[in-house]
């Protein structure tokens, strides 16, 4: 298989706290330190990546983190300010008409405005340059939001060409949907946990991604996997120890979950599947960040 | 019977609601609460806006639709107890739900100029709390009708508390078009968008449509003129929504995980819950994991080598969790005093079906506590 490496724009999403942010923050350290410079972006949330790399929060502008590291969490009304500059070129004009009220009022209900520029700054960074012409960020992972946030999201560039008259914001769309849907740009990388509905919303997603905004899905996650330890025959002799018994049978059953949970990915989404396992750690820091990101080697790398 | 303060809840409530972040329990919780408030004796509804099926199933029901269904007492069999109150169920669609109140407040003429139009469609599925808005006018509706004596509303992930609890204020906002009539009115009267850039609003128009387009504006416009003429029913309804939030029959269920790093999300939102007068009835901390007792280390050490050594890896993985699971719990009473905070196990295999549902209302009771 082919790791992401070959690909610029990395989208990570799933249900909601099965760990997509964990596994962004996971692959975008395994980018840097490939040496690619890398900026990993959330939209409009409570930052947690910089918190799990240990670094300080990055805010609503792209900041370096460590070696070939940037972060930004995009936010509605930052975005909207650098696309108006962007648009209208003079602060001073913007500030007229950006900062009026009743404009601000009615932005809010021009459809999908909103997510049009949030994706747009990820978008711009994508095209970036330096100035000697090369890209300024090598790879983007984009900590996209949750399963139905996403899909509405990620097809907002397509919604928006077939709905919006012809103008600025429909040739803007156009421009990210082209990129959004290059198979050589863009790979979506779906995580679920050992789970029923985790495992059914990224099957979901994956059709959503496919049918809806023509994202390839690249691979699967299966976080927080829980490998076999007790044989039945353990269990057996466990027979006279009831509450160990619980214990054990509990984790018995979590573990056949995540062997049922990775065939049912792997049929579905045509995708390899990577377990990282469940980890115990008192603290959820840059530790367990570094060890996922081991479990995630030939995912970024691909198979020697 | 119930020690917990969900007992007089479930007792005297008219509306109950679960909230809190993606994946934590709330439609599980609100399932349960409807169930056990329907067998203490209260006529009750729960309305879910999850489409997951097990849920139906759960509840002895093939499919779960935008309709009330009874669940039925063959449903109940598995738990040897008889409800004596009817309890229903129903999956909301938020699209049928928006279009049923614009057919119920629009006028006549304007309903399928309205129902078509791409700025309604996105009034009623993107802009941000119209989920919650139309499940909470739902209620609202549901409420008046009186036909139950709890309704029980479960909610949609929400990534923005804000989203929720602001939801009515940014629907009223909307229908509110002062600002719309200020920046249209002279281009409508002309016909034509931006015609003078003498006039402040025709500038500020013209700076605007380099964003969106004229034909944009244009549109956008007049579905602000068609929606006028349902103005009064739709703000009376959502004064009657706000309302509604704060009267004192209705109460709020803040589920959530224990997890530390989880935990800011819970304060955040029981914080603005205060902030808008609404009552927070309690706080479930679902899926606690339990701390290995003294006994089953002893009771190990009693295994042969290998297995004792399986048991008590396992053990440990449970102590880390479990300890974990306490720092956030101790975070989470410090941050809000004064609101009862119940504790739901995370049992061995997900809540889907009807006796696991009871098990947790026994916690969520108080019947059993670990
Ligand atoms: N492999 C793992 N082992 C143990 N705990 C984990 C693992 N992966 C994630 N977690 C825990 O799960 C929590 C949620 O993970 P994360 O924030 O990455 O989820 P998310 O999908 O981004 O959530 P959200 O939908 O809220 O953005 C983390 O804070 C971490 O404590
Ligand atoms: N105490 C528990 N122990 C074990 N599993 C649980 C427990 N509570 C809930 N679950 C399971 O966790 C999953 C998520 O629960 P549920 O669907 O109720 O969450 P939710 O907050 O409604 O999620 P969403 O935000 O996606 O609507 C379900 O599969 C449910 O069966
Ligand atoms: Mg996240
Ligand atoms: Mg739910």
């Amino acid at each position: 298989m082919a790791g992401l490496l070959d690909k610029r724009l990395w989208v990570v999403s799933g249900k909601g706290g099965v760990g997509k942010s964990t596994v962004a923050a996971a692959l975008a350290l395994r980018s840097a330190r490939a040496g690619r410079r890398t900026l990993v972006c959330e939209v409009n949330t409570q930052e947690r990546i910089s918190r799990f790399l240990e670094h300080p929060a990055a805010g609503p502008e792209v900041k370096l983190l460590e070696e070939n590291l940037w972060a930004v969490d995009v936010r509605p009304q930052e975005a909207m300010r650098e696309y108006g500059l962007m648009v209208l070129r003079f602060e001073a004009l913007y500030k007229t008409v950006f900062e009026n009220r009743l404009v601000r009022y009615f932005l809010r209900f021009i459809p999908s405005l909103q997510e049009l520029v949030l994706l747009g700054k990820i978008m711009y960074h994508l095209q970036e340059k330096l100035p000697d012409g090369r890209w300024r960020f090598d790879t983007i992972v984009l900590d996209a939001p949750a399963t139905g946030h996403a899909i509405s999201f990620l097809s907002v560039p397509q919604v928006l060409v077939q709905t919006v008259p012809q103008g600025p914001m429909s040739r803007e769309a156009q421009k990210m949907r082209d990129l959004l849907v290059d198979p050589a740009v863009t790979a979506a990388v779906l995580v679920a946990l050992p789970e029923e509905m985790p495992v059914n919303e990224a099957l979901e997603l994956h059709a959503a991604l496919k049918d809806k905004v023509h994202i390839r899905t690249h691979a699967a996650v299966l976080n927080q996997a829980i490998p076999e330890r007790f044989t039945e025959a353990d269990l057996e002799a466990l027979a006279g120890h009831p509450e160990l018994h619980r214990v054990a049978q509990a984790n018995h059953d979590r573990a056949s979950l995540t062997v049922l949970a990775g065939t049912k990915l792997e049929r579905n989404l045509h995708a390899p599947v990577f377990n990282v396992p469940r980890l115990y750690l008192p603290t959820f820091g840059r530790d367990a960040i570094e060890q996922v990101m081991g479990h995630l080697e030939a995912l970024v790398m691909g198979d020697k | 019977m119930s020690t917990t303060a969900l007992g007089p809840a479930l007792a005297k409530k008219r509306v109950l609601i679960c909230v809190g972040s993606g994946g934590v329990g709330k439609t599980t919780v609100a399932a349960t609460l409807g169930l056990r408030a329907a067998v203490d004796g209260r006529d009750s509804l729960v309305c879910t806006i999850d489409p997951a099926k097990r849920l139906a199933n759960s509840l002895g029901l093939s499919a779960l639709g935008n309709a009330e269904t009874q669940v039925p007492a063959s449903a109940l069999e598995p738990l040897g107890v008889t409800a004596r109150a009817s309890l229903h169920a129903m999956m909301l669609d938020m699209k049928q739900t928006w279009d049923d109140l614009i057919t119920r407040v629009a006028p006549p003429d304007q309903r399928e100029r309205i129902l078509a139009n791409r700025f309604y469609q996105s009034l009623s599925t993107a802009l941000a709390g119209s989920q919650e808005y139309i499940a909470m006018e739902k209620v609202w509706e549901l409420r008046r009708k009186g036909e139950y004596e709890l309704v029980v509303l479960d909610t949609p992930p929400t990534a923005h508390a804000l989203d929720f609890l602001d939801a009515p204020n940014r629907v009223l906002d909307f229908l509110d078009n002062e600002a719309a009539k200020w920046l249209l009115a002279p281009a409508l009267k002309a016909g034509k968008l931006g015609m003078s850039l003498f006039n402040r609003s025709g500038y500020v128009l013209r700076a605007l449509s380099k964003f969106t387009g004229t034909e944009m504006l244009q549109e956008l416009s007049s579905f602000m003129l068609s929606l006028s003429g349902m103005n009064e029913g739709f703000r009376e309804r959502a004064r009657g929504v706000r309302a509604l939030l704060e009267d004192a029959s209705t109460g709020f269920v803040l589920v959530t995980s224990p997890h530390p790093e989880r935990m800011d999300e819970a304060i955040h939102f029981s914080t603005l819950l205060k902030q808008h007068r609404m009552e927070v009835v309690a706080l479930v901390v679902n899926r606690v994991h339990p701390l290995p007792t003294e006994a089953m280390w002893q009771d190990a050490a009693t295994l042969t080598p290998t297995r004792r050594a399986k048991v008590e890896e396992t053990l440990r993985e449970l102590q880390v969790l479990a300890e974990q699971d306490g720092r956030g719990i101790a975070q989470l009473q410090a941050a809000c005093p004064g609101i009862p905070l119940i504790q739901v196990p995370r049992f061995g295999l997900d809540v889907h079906d009807i006796t696991s549902l009871w098990q947790t209302g026994r916690f969520l009771l108080g019947d059993d506590t670990f």
